[in-house]
């Protein structure tokens, strides 16, 4: 009996003992990483501020494509969110192919391909493991945590004149990625149908595009001009893009100007501003230019009807136009055009950096170099930003977006001190404007097809809405 | 022994009861420890919550209080408490399907040809994951689809038909149709195994005094599963009241689909108003106590026959009554013999 209690103490004194020596020891590792962790911070800091060549490695910048390095040796990993490329059945041009083109000139570098389909979270942990890929997409880490992991390509002059977008990931002057590729908002359309209904001129104003969608319905009453993908809600939300730099051509309109509107959703009686952009789809639902059963859309299989030209157009972002490519076997009928919205005869487009290369700070200097290589290859050479419907990422290079005419604006950033403000009311008016709000649009649909409310009452509550969050949350109303 | 000085609470915990005491807290205070980390303790938070105005983020020392303000929008807002409304669809939903269930499971309860396929089958949508029911019936409703095609074959006309799903006077029917597709099986089995557990013989019984099969129902049956059928009413109620799945999934909340837990996300998730949320569910938890409170009272009454052990109320009635005849018929002899003389 006593001897059975002795050797129970004793087995928990073990047990207790060796989950002790698990902490300890991984507090240990911790510290130690972080320590490694800032003394890096703190080398390539300093390296940053001469440039890259001082470590020996030849910058972004000075790579001579297929002249330099061809003989380099090094094995690099390359880890990313596109697991569709993986696959042989994949539309367009797949990993694999990309890189036979790329050993073509660059027989010893072996580049991995890692994809990973829930990439933006697993990014961050391989992040922070201290362990992590050569090449990667950067994740959504902190401005100020980029020189821990990545390296610079450069200062922004310079880069900035070798890749448009390469400000996604300034932090100091020193750009730390290179945009895979840059994204706009507009309407992708098919444009076998446009043409059969006889739109020949892309609409430039909202009359115009009701019009076009007009004649699609008359040619061809089978035909759905304008798809809402009510049913899968964040469809809907997307409409929210397109009221700020689109609407009004002014790049501080949504961190800046939005905030301190009174009224914003007003009419002001010329086709511009939110205003014009939701009565669009308000006119086109009312007018019966949208499909007849908008409750049960499906978000997968409007890709084979566009397709195949059972939907007109739809308004989406251009990441969308290579899945509606891949939609069917038609992929020369999509198109993608501005959304129909002009500001003193002018059209805008807002545009952004997609995921951005990174190069990992802590690699080899041959790793580094062949990345660089890597990197510039399948930005200038590879032709992957073309193939993926991008927009133009090296100046002056071609583009299947084509937006001729059309000035692309980035949003700037909110004042210092007001970062918070569009969330806020955002938040207490409940609308939620480009930030999930996605049964405030749906609601004009309904709205529009029951015609329970005419546009104008709609507007007239979130104008209400608005104003009393302005009000509740002490915001300056400055702008009319 | 090994310890012979004891003081008195060494001497307590070695004794049998001592043992028995420190047992049983040693093992009740894990379920309990659980039991207050994960309900409680985030209940309580929860109520504090509604009386601040806050989002999830606000660190501690920002969040505002705001004392009652978030109960007074819950009732005020036509969003909120309106949306409760929407729980009467479901609520005749729940009922239509406790009756059904309890009639398929008396009958599946006796001797049916392929009955136990039929069980499989009425039970099978409740295996179905709600995310796969949604997409399931977003087809089966859509114009022109499964449903419609259905119909058409009976003899309707699209035309006649309505868009099950983009009508607002029907879309909550349809849902709540969803809801009672998914839900009867479960409801039935539950039926069916506290059916399984009256004696048979008291049929044959019944059978010999003549009794059909609709009074072994009433009087045989019925009785028995009372704290089952009780159970399961509150459970559809509340479940009607707290109605998310079916909307969710199929409608996302839209086209006036949004039931109270719908728009509690919303506001809690998109419009990230923690205390009006909190403020929600509290209230909702209110009302689902009384509604709680109001079936017992009500079955109460409903079961009174059954109550007592020995007979019935309506037997005792009928007893009474018959005493009471008797006394009456007595005196009358009494009387009349009286008056004979």
């Amino acid at each position: 009996m006593k001897s059975k209690r002795i050797a129970c103490i004793a087995m928990a004194g073990l047990m207790a003992a060796s989950l002790a020596g698990c902490g300890s020891g991984s507090d240990n590792k911790d510290t130690t990483e972080a320590t490694k962790a800032t003394t890096e911070a703190a080398g390539s800091d300093s390296a940053d501020d001469t440039t890259a060549d001082a470590e020996g490695i030849k910058s972004y910048a000075d790579i001579q494509l297929g002249t330099d390095f061809t003989d380099l040796s090094a094995e690099i990993k390359f880890y990313n969110n596109r697991t569709d490329m993986d696959s042989d059945d994949y539309g367009g041009k797949n990993w694999k192919q990309y890189l036979e083109d790329f050993n073509k000139e660059y027989p010893n570098i072996k580049v991995d391909v890692i994809t990973d389909t829930n990439y933006a979270d697993d990014a961050l942990t391989h992040l922070q493991s201290g362990n992590y890929e050569t090449v990667m997409c950067i994740p959504a880490v902190d401005m100020a945590d980029l020189s821990t992991y990545f390296m610079s390509f450069g200062d922004y002059d310079t880069m900035s004149s070798l890749v448009n977008y390469s400000n996604r990931w300034l932090y100091q002057g020193q750009v730390y990625g290179v945009p895979l590729a840059a994204t706009t908002q507009g309407i992708v359309y098919n444009k076998k149908v446009f043409a059969d209904a006889g739109v020949t001129d892309v609409p430039k104003t909202p009359e115009e595009f009701i019009a076009a969608l007009k004649a699609i319905k008359d040619k061809n009453p089978d035909c759905i001009p304008l798809y809402t993908n009510y049913a899968a809600g964040w469809t809907m939300g997307a409409w929210d893009d397109y009221i700020s730099i689109t609407a009004t051509g002014d790049a501080t309109y949504k961190n800046q100007k939005l905030a301190h509107t009174k009224d914003p959703f007003k009419n002001y009686g010329d086709d511009t501003h939110a205003y014009a952009v939701y009565k669009i789809l308000y006119d086109a639902v009312s007018q019966g230019l949208t499909e007849d059963d908008y409750s049960t859309t499906d978000w997968e299989s409007c890709k084979g009807m566009i397709n195949n030209g059972e939907i007109g157009c739809m308004v989406l972002g251009s990441w969308a136009y290579p899945q509606m490519e891949a939609g069917g076997p038609n992929a020369d009928d999509i198109g993608y055009i501005p959304f129909p919205i002009s500001v003193n005869g002018k059209q805008y487009a807002s545009s952004g950096a997609d995921y951005c290369y990174g190069i990992n700070v802590n690699a080899s200097d041959d790793e580094k170099q062949a990345a660089l290589v890597f990197v510039k290859w399948m930005t200038e050479k590879s032709g992957y930003a073309y193939n993926e419907d991008s927009l133009a990422l090296v100046p002056g290079s071609e583009s299947k977006i084509s937006f001729d005419g059309v000035d692309f604006v980035a949003d700037e950033a909110a004042l210092e001190g007001e970062e918070d403000y569009l969330n806020q009311l955002n938040s207490e008016s409940e609308l939620n404007v480009s930030n999930g709000g996605n049964d405030k649009i749906q609601a004009i649909i309904e709205h529009a097809a029951n015609g329970d409310m005419s546009f104008d009452d709609i507007m007239a509550e979130w104008n209400q809405k608005w104003s009393d969050a302005q009000e509740s949350l002490g915001i300056e109303v400055t702008e009319k | 022994m090994a310890n012979k000085k004891q003081s008195g609470f060494g001497k307590w915990a070695s004794s049998r009861k001592g043992q028995q005491v420190i047992i049983c807290a040693a093992f009740a205070i894990i379920p309990l420890l659980l039991l207050l980390v994960f309900t409680y303790i985030p209940f309580g938070e929860m109520v504090k919550f509604s009386f601040y105005k806050m989002k999830y983020t606000t660190p501690v020392e920002k969040r505002e209080f705001v004392g009652l303000a978030n109960y007074i929008d819950v009732f005020t807002r036509k969003d909120c408490f309106g949306a409760l409304k929407l729980s009467l669809y479901y609520i005749v939903g729940a009922l239509v399907q406790l009756v059904l269930a309890l009639f398929l499971a008396t009958l599946l309860s006796f001797k049916v040809k392929g009955g136990n396929l039929f069980k499989g089958f009425i039970f099978f949508p409740y295996l179905i994951s709600g995310i796969a029911v949604g997409f399931i019936f977003k087809f089966f409703f859509t114009r022109g689809f499964v449903f419609d095609s259905i119909l058409q074959l009976c003899g309707f006309s699209l035309d006649n038909l309505p868009y099950w799903l983009k009508d607002q006077s029907v879309n909550n029917w349809t849902l709540v149709s969803t809801s009672v597709w998914r839900y009867l099986g479960q409801m039935m089995v539950l039926f069916i195994g506290a059916i399984m557990s009256v004696d048979a013989e008291l049929y044959e019984a019944a059978e010999l005094d003549g009794a059909n099969k609709f009074q072994q129902f009433r009087y045989i049956i019925l009785p028995s599963i009372k704290t089952i059928v009780t159970l399961n009413v509150i459970l559809a109620i509340t479940g009607s009241l707290s109605a998310f799945e079916q909307p969710f999934v199929i409608t996302t909340g839209a086209n006036g689909t949004g039931t109270y837990f719908i728009i509690m996300n919303k506001i809690a998730h998109t419009s990230q108003k923690v205390g009006l949320a909190s403020a929600m569910a509290v209230v909702l938890l209110l009302i689902i106590l009384i509604c709680a409170a109001l079936q017992k009272l009500f079955f109460e009454y409903i079961f009174k026959d059954s109550s007592s052990d020995d007979e019935s109320y309506k037997a005792k009635k009928l007893r009474k009554k018959q005493e009471r005849d008797t006394k009456k018929y007595v005196k009358q002899m009494a009387a009349s013999a009286k008056g004979g003389k």
